[in-house]
């Protein structure tokens, strides 16, 4: 290589290293009419139908608010964003959330939309019936390594006294065709999203399907939870307030079954890949994970729920030490 | 040779570390966004290993792959040479081929093949196939007028000749090539590994990507890079030493 092109090498380090820095550190909303960003955990569809109904319904314009909902994915990452300044509210899973606290980031979730993990495994009852971990035993059951449905179940093998050789764990990805063709018992589903639509595939091939619950065996793994910065929190308590007012607002009417054709007409635009009579049967189910009962409170944090979701992160060595997620819970 | 290229990827990846370093001085960035020096060293030491095998798993691949895709390129580039129209379509096909996105691919690869070798393999020979076939055409299709002429006109012609006048007269241009073509190799087997297969350095990153633990990314990234540089140092000396004993018969001409 000549010593010109290991010039335009470093000529692009330093050009890539001034470019984040140049995106870096923008500051915080320092008022009603900043404009706010608020990046998702995931692509625009049903598990973010609040998000996107408080939005499309003017609800943080009526807080005086400028906010901008953006689509996330599997490469974005909300509290890196936070951080970085690019965005000033997000949405996180809790073992995101933990494992950013024990790498020192100042995150603070400010509202947990749902009360029910919406990740569960479907699998055909008719073959076999899973009502406890020990049911796992000898099966094939699909994980994502590294994700955290491995997480969640490895605490449900270490609920029900399973060992690595009881079962056998299977590499998940996003060809479903080891489920279908029956190789695999158990595959890990977003029940108010793919578990619809994959259940549907069995129904129309004349197949059942049931779906194993975590939280039924006792393993109480938060899920998306909306996050921000302690500075922000402490810097512009009015801003927090008006965003969650208006997010929650939204997530409430989004849900309220009255609601319910208006709603479905706007997730259309988003997901159009989702037939409608599906789409109807993934917000009935997203109701029930966010709201399990008509009393609760759309954002309630469940304080033990994230105390037992710190502890199966540190029983499995995924955080080196405690980080007292208790203390980043926030309800303003 | 070797050592230049380790020293030059070394010194770009230091540089690199330095800006992201600066950048979380600068901006107080906890270690969950850049880590610090301390947390990067202590991942390093518990990951190397694993990592050190993954990547020569990797690399492994990536070699076989690129060794197949060089040997059906340089196959299907002499035939492509023998008529005009045969090599015209031949170019139009990778043309075509090569601007499908590998991540367009790859799926339909592993649902069909499954999240063996034989998926990586395959990935990783087409990603570097078809800019491997098109130089290829392109130099075995273009006479060397001056040299051809005399053996043409003497009746001593013979394709193997033709071949061989045509690859010794733009031997740089095939190492170049073929040099090239090795990163997008390694490239292609990362790529594979991360979409859909259960071994290898790709697979790896695809993990810490889930746990968002840059650490790990920025050592994975480093053991790429280093042995990276080391097939292409191989590759270029292997180009050499051909060069020097292949091409060159023992009198010094052709």
């Amino acid at each position: 290589m000549c010593a010109r092109t290991h010039g335009m090498h470093l000529f692009a380090a330093l050009l890539f290293s001034a470019l984040l820095v140049a995106g870096c550190g923008s500051a915080p909303p320092q008022g009603a009419s900043e404009p706010i960003n608020y990046r998702l955990k995931w692509l625009f569809n049903v598990s973010v139908v609040g998000d996107l109904y408080a939005e499309a319904e003017g609800l943080f314009a009526a807080e005086g608010l400028q906010v901008t909902v953006k689509a996330g994915g599997p490469e974005k990452d909300a509290i890196k964003e936070l951080e970085l300044g690019h965005a000033q509210f997000g949405v996180a899973s809790a073992d995101q959330v933990i494992r950013a606290l024990a790498k020192g980031s100042p995150v603070v979730v400010i509202a947990q939309l749902f009360q029910q993990n919406p990740l569960q495994w479907i699998y055909r009852p008719d073959r076999s019936r899973f009502q406890t971990p020990d049911d796992f035993r000898g099966k094939t059951v699909g994980v994502t390594f590294g994700g955290n449905d491995e997480t969640v179940m490895k605490a449900l093998m270490a609920e029900g006294g399973l060992g690595e050789d009881d079962l056998t764990l299977f590499s998940v990805r996003y060809d479903y065709t080891p489920f279908y063709e029956g190789r695999v018992d158990l595959w890990p589903v977003y029940r108010n999203a793919q578990g619809v639509i994959i259940g549907d595939k069995l129904r129309r091939a004349g197949e059942a399907a049931a779906f194993f619950d975590p939280a039924a065996a006792g393993v109480r793994f938060v899920a998306n939870s909306v996050v921000t910065t302690r500075a922000i929190l402490e810097e512009h308590p009015q801003t927090v307030q008006k965003f969650i007012t208006a997010l929650l607002e939204g997530w409430r009417r989004a849900l309220d079954p009255a609601n319910a054709e208006r709603v479905l007409a706007m997730i259309q635009e988003h997901d159009r890949d989702t037939a409608p009579p599906l789409l109807r049967e993934q917000l009935e189910i997203t109701r029930r994970l966010v709201r399990p009962d008509a009393e609760a409170r759309i954002g309630r944090i469940d304080a033990a729920a994230w105390k037992q979701t710190e502890e199966i992160m540190l029983a499995q060595n995924l955080i080196p030490a405690a980080v007292n997620v208790t203390a980043s819970l926030v309800s303003p | 040779m070797l050592p230049k290229r380790i020293y030059q990827f070394v010194v770009i990846y230091l540089a690199a570390l330095g800006g992201l370093l600066a950048i979380k001085l600068v901006f107080a960035l906890s270690d969950y966004v850049i880590p610090s020096p301390a947390d990067l060293w202590q991942t390093a030491r518990s990951v190397f290993n694993r990592y050190l095998g993954d990547v020569l798993d990797t690399l492994a691949v990536a070699i076989v792959g690129h060794v197949l895709a060089i040997v059906l390129a340089t196959v299907v580039a002499i035939i492509g040479r023998l008529t005009n129209w045969v090599g015209a379509l031949i170019k139009v096909a990778a043309y075509n081929l090569q601007a499908y996105p590998i991540v367009a691919v790859a799926p339909i690869i592993f649902i069909l093949l499954g999240d063996g070798l034989a998926s990586r393999l395959l990935i990783a020979a087409m990603i570097c196939y078809f800019p491997l076939l098109l130089s290829f055409i392109g130099i075995f299709a273009e006479p060397v007028a001056d040299i051809e002429h005399f053996y043409t006109i003497t009746g001593r012609m013979r394709w193997q000749l033709e071949v061989k006048i045509r690859a010794f007269e733009n031997n740089a241009k095939l190492i170049t090539v073929t040099a090239g073509s090795a990163t997008l190799a390694m490239v292609g087997t990362i790529v594979a590994e991360f979409f859909g297969a259960n071994a290898g350095i790709g697979y790896s990153l695809r993990i810490a990507l889930y746990q968002s633990d840059m650490a790990k990314v920025l050592v994975a990234l480093f053991l790429i890079g280093i042995f990276t540089s080391l097939y292409l140092a191989l590759l270029e000396r292997i180009g050499l030493w051909l060069q020097h004993k292949l091409l060159l018969p023992k009198g010094g001409a052709l």
